[in-house]
């Protein structure tokens, strides 16, 4: 193998340990967070005398902004993305964004409610939403 | 196909037939593992979808049912699975610098958290099970569940007894019969709690995994909410954490065959590639957990 | 094509004794190879299999069809007969029969590679093919099943009692094996190209199937969970999609289509590529827009995962949803429009040859326009509650699906037979089986329009309410026994040239492209004696076909590589 060959193949990024290490000491942190939040935060709101749904939808944004906050560190420097071809990232990236298509089916379950076809409950029992006890039996 | 035997003899040669250059080579393999990840996101991502459908549309339920689980085994979990994300970045750290002893050091440590993690899940399931919450026929969910039954010493079979409030499919009329259809024979309490089964005795070879774990038991809660609703939360529950641990168990045998490959200096592990490629899949399996943990463990109130 | 074209074509390679078929006879090299070229052969060996068992059960909903109280089948029957038809002919046949096929044939060897990244992987997808047609197959004679191959909850999941389970578990393989070519070619695609073969001067071809692996990628993971969970459903009982947990079968849907619509471009993008490498070819004229030919591949890819609610317009989805579906569909139909544009201007003022290939690229180019325009029809939400659920909808997807990628495909095997084989078919009963397959297809299906449009509903086998309908039904078997004589001819005659069919020359048709022009017929095992350097432009058929353009060798890399020893 030639030489320049073989500096070549050392030019991929290595890791240094110390950032393996830092990132480790912060994903565990953000782990005792996330159960903290879980644990503490509701009571602590509560007493602030926020009404029960603005907490729970905080406490779902703290879960799940945490949740992404410790995939992204993984992802970044576990798996090397931040050090990786920017096709690499563009792929890395582009399994997550797909996924967001996903969330199209939510303007279904949103909008399905507000149809506006006499007899159909505005109050939805189930993810089925339509009311079907008008239906003969 | 004989004309190019040489290059397979040829046991160092990392560059294989197809490629030009070592670089090429990797930069390829690291970008097929990716494209391979990207179907895997969307594989859990459909899942996580359906489960964040669900959840919207049942968040009350859902909170009620999760109670059932136990929030400490799963940070359990999440601790064990990302200390062996870092020791497989580690590895890929040793491979890429050519040191094999603390490479394999780093990969059977996370070997062993792979076990650990499978341990945990065993003694969740386990715990499950005994309780009746594995959304098959011996399901069973109500008010009076964990308080002791009054129809002591029915065992699992007083599951499917019939009862009041049981819930059935309109049969008959829709269903053509035979052994095909399965829904027809599952029946939900309703949740007046009126039949209650006792808890089932574990097999007797996970019994020990109770003693292990019993630091981190939690006390038994209560059983309110929708049954249905319960039934449809611990079947997201099983479906997402059984194929989460199917991966590990495919992590488990990946990671032994790199490490025997490894130590038996086979011809297919020539650069730090496959440990790459291992970590990658590795981590993935981490990164479904770190969701996976909040939206099954922590739901708010 | 004449023997003119084939004088003017330079000895570009001398022909070569050893090549990829006869490096070695044993079975095992057969059944043991990484060779993409070998595994593309045993593809097609594998989906033209299919195929048939396929076409068996298109043969008998015909046949049953002709009368209205039916033949031949009970109900049941005739479900599960429709239902194996749609499963082979969709799983088994449509989504893989060009990528696994062309594709593995040609990705490497239209790029300048000497195999694709992963040949191992390779091997292993069509390992896994063929795990899971054996299973589907197992199913189907174990009793079949009875859902179509759509397996809608809570049909699939709770009430049928067929043999689902199974067939599922054969589908869910066999998506393993779309992926791990996906894969390949996404890799292959990016990192092998060879020196100066950069984006723009790649095939159309090489566009068409990155854009389909793409959507691979993308979409079959979901589509693999999604039955994945009516399989856990009917075996343990785990409730998903069931209403009565307060579950949504309508989710099923969601999650389904969300990769089968894409997979409708998974059908059909492929056979775009070939078209666009055929209409050049044949029309001795550079393709017109390549760029825009190029991109609407790609655009296609991207929206076609935006529409997929049009399949789901009375499902009791959310009709403020419909709308947007129906909106983006529109949007849809305009990279497809794009592509049709520029393939009629390379058309014109081209020389055009009428090649058993072009005379398929032409039918394809008719009926895959009735099939588009049709396809704007159920794209619309007031139209389609008229016309879902009936023949209309079956004749427009079978314009697409059969007219596009099955006349495609045929044209593709046609050109590049004598690259894959060696050897010459005879012109006159490949043009005869092409007309054949066109006017057959014709007659088969575009009575289904007005069946379709006056009411006769799908996957239903009496009509005796109607008995009007017999004579449009009567049409289409008759043109299916057409359509049938057209795809076996093919079979006849084409296996008969591998015995008795005149040597190919390396150029044929006299084509542009590095499989043309740089590689023997059939090619080494290593594709190329040397790697080969693109200096060239893309689809230069204003050039006389010259080897120096390709001539230089890259430097030399590493001891024992780049061929330069072959």
């Amino acid at each position: 193998m030639a030489t320049a060959q073989h500096d070549h193949s050392h030019s991929h990024h290595i890791i240094p340990m110390p950032v393996l290490i830092g990132n480790l000491v912060l994903l565990g942190f953000l782990m005792g967070a996330t159960i903290w939040a879980a644990q503490s935060l509701p009571a602590m709101l509560h007493s602030s005398g926020l009404p029960d749904a603005q907490i729970s939808l905080i406490m779902n944004i703290v879960a799940l902004t945490i949740a992404f906050l410790k995939a992204g560190f993984v992802i970044a420097i576990f798996m090397g993305v931040k050090y990786t071809t920017k096709l690499v990232k563009l792929y890395a990236i582009g399994g997550f964004v797909w996924f967001c298509l996903m969330f199209i089916m939510f303007a279904d379950y949103a909008t399905r409610p507000m149809e506006p076809v006499h007899g159909w409950e505005p109050e939805i029992p189930s993810a089925l939403p339509r009311n079907t006890s008008e239906i003969p039996d | 196909m004989s004309d190019h035997t040489h290059h397979h003899d040829d046991e160092h040669d990392p560059v294989y037939f197809q490629y030009e250059q070592i670089d090429q080579q990797q930069e390829t393999y690291v970008l097929g593992m990716w494209s391979f990840l990207v179907t895997e996101v969307l594989f859990f991502g459909a899942l996580f979808m359906l489960y964040i459908i669900y959840r919207w549309k049942f968040q009350d339920d859902f909170y009620l049912v999760h109670e059932q689980l136990n929030w400490k085994l799963g940070g359990l979990n999440t601790a064990v699975l990302l200390f062996s994300s870092f020791m497989v970045a580690a590895a890929v750290h040793y491979a890429q610098k050519k040191r094999k002893t603390q490479q394999l050091i780093c990969l059977g440590i996370t070997l062993l958290c792979a076990f650990m993690f499978m341990m945990v899940k065993t003694k969740e399931y386990g715990d499950k099970w005994s309780h009746h919450l594995i959304p098959n026929k011996a399901f069973s969910y109500g008010e009076h569940h964990g308080g002791g039954g009054e129809l002591g010493g029915q065992g699992e079979h007083a599951a499917v007894l019939p009862n009041g409030g049981k819930i059935t499919l309109a049969s008959g009329a829709t269903n053509m019969g035979g052994e095909g259809a399965s829904h027809d024979e599952f029946q939900y309490h309703p949740g007046n709690g009126t039949i209650a089964p006792q808890p089932r005795e574990k097999p007797a070879f996970l019994k020990f995994l109770d003693g292990v774990f019993a630091p981190l038991d939690m006390p038994e809660k209560e059983q309110h909410g929708s049954p249905e609703h319960a039934r449809l939360f611990l079947s997201l529950y099983f479906l997402m954490t059984g194929l989460h641990g199917v991966h590990v168990l495919v992590g488990i045998i990946v990671i032994s065959a790199l490490m025997i490959l490894t130590i038996k200096k086979a011809p297919t592990i020539t650069d730090y590639i496959p440990t790459e490629m291992v970590g990658l899949y590795w981590h993935f399996v981490d990164l479904v957990w770190i969701f996976l943990y909040p939206l099954f463990y922590l739901i708010p109130k | 094509m004449s023997s003119t074209v084939v004088e003017t074509t330079p000895k570009v390679e001398p022909q070569v004794e050893k090549n990829y078929l006869n490096a070695d006879h044993t079975i095992k090299s057969w059944l043991l190879t990484t060779d993409h070229k070998r595994i593309a052969v045993l593809y097609l060996i594998s989906v033209t299999v299919m195929f048939f068992f396929g076409s068996v059960a298109a043969a008998l909903i015909r046949y049953e069809l002709t009368a209205p109280r039916g033949l031949l089948l009970s109900s049941e029957a005739f479900n599960k007969t429709f239902s194996a038809h749609g499963v082979f002919m969709v799983f088994f046949f449509l989504v893989l029969a060009i990528p696994a096929t062309l594709g593995n044939f040609l990705v490497p060897i239209q790029i300048g590679a000497r195999d694709l990244a992963f040949p191992r992987l390779n091997l292993l997808s069509w390992y896994l093919y063929t795990i899971a047609a054996v299973l589907v197959l197992i199913s189907m004679f174990m009793g079949g099943v009875d859902a179509g191959w759509t397996f809608y909850t809570p049909l699939s999941s709770t009430y049928s009692n067929t043999q689902i389970t199974l067939c599922l578990v054969g589908i869910f393989i066999s998506g393993f094996s779309s992926i791990a070519t996906g894969v390949n070619f996404v890799a292959t695609i990016h990192k092998m190209r060879a020196p100066g073969m950069t984006w723009f001067k790649l095939p159309l071809m090489i566009w068409s199937t990155y854009a389909t692996s793409v959507i691979v990628l993308l979409g079959t993971p979901v589509v693999a969970i999604t039955l994945f969970l009516v399989v856990v459903e009917r075996a343990f009982g785990f409730g998903i999609f069931s209403p009565e947990l307060g579950g949504d079968p309508v989710l099923f849907q969601h999650l389904f289509w969300f990769y089968s619509h894409p997979a409708v471009y998974i059908m059909i993008l492929p056979a775009m590529g070939i078209i666009s490498e055929l209409i050049t070819c044949f029309s001795r004229r550079e393709i017109f827009g390549y760029k825009f030919v190029a991109f609407s591949s790609m655009a296609i890819a991207g929206i076609g995962f935006l529409v997929w609610g049009h399949h789901m317009f009375i499902s009791s989805q959310s009709v403020y949803q419909g709308i947007i579906f129906s909106l983006i569909s529109f949007i849809v139909a305009v990279p497809s429009a794009v592509k049709v544009f520029n393939w009629s201007l390379t058309l014109m003022k081209g020389s055009v040859h009428f090649s058993t290939p072009m005379i398929y690229a032409l039918g394809f180019l008719g009926l895959f326009v009735i099939g588009g325009l049709t396809g704007l029809y159920l794209a619309s939400v007031d139209t389609d509650v008229h016309l879902t659920g009936t023949y209309f909808i079956v004749a427009h997807f079978h314009y697409v699906m059969v007219g596009g990628t099955i006349m495609a495909f045929l044209g593709g095997i046609h050109f590049w037979w004598p690259k894959m084989f060696g050897r010459m078919y005879s012109e006159f009963w490949g043009k005869l089986s092409a007309i054949i397959v066109f006017v057959g297809f014709n007659f088969t299906f575009f009575p289904q329009f007005i069946l379709g449009y006056l009411g006769m509903p799908r996957r239903y086998h009496l009509y005796y309410f109607a008995p009007e309908w017999q004579v449009y039904h009567i049409m289409s078997t008759l043109g299916s026994s057409i359509l049938g004589i057209g795809f076996v001819l093919p079979a006849i005659y084409l296996t008969h040239s591998l015995v008795k069919g005149r040597k190919a020359e390396a150029n044929p048709w006299d084509a542009r492209g590095l499989e043309w022009e740089y590689t023997s017929s059939p090619p080494i095992t290593e594709n190329f004696a040397k790697t080969p350097v693109f200096r060239g432009k893309v689809y230069d058929y204003d050039a006389v076909a010259d080897a120096a353009k390709y001539e230089g060798e890259i430097e030399p890399v590493i001891e024992g590589k780049g061929r330069t020893n072959v």
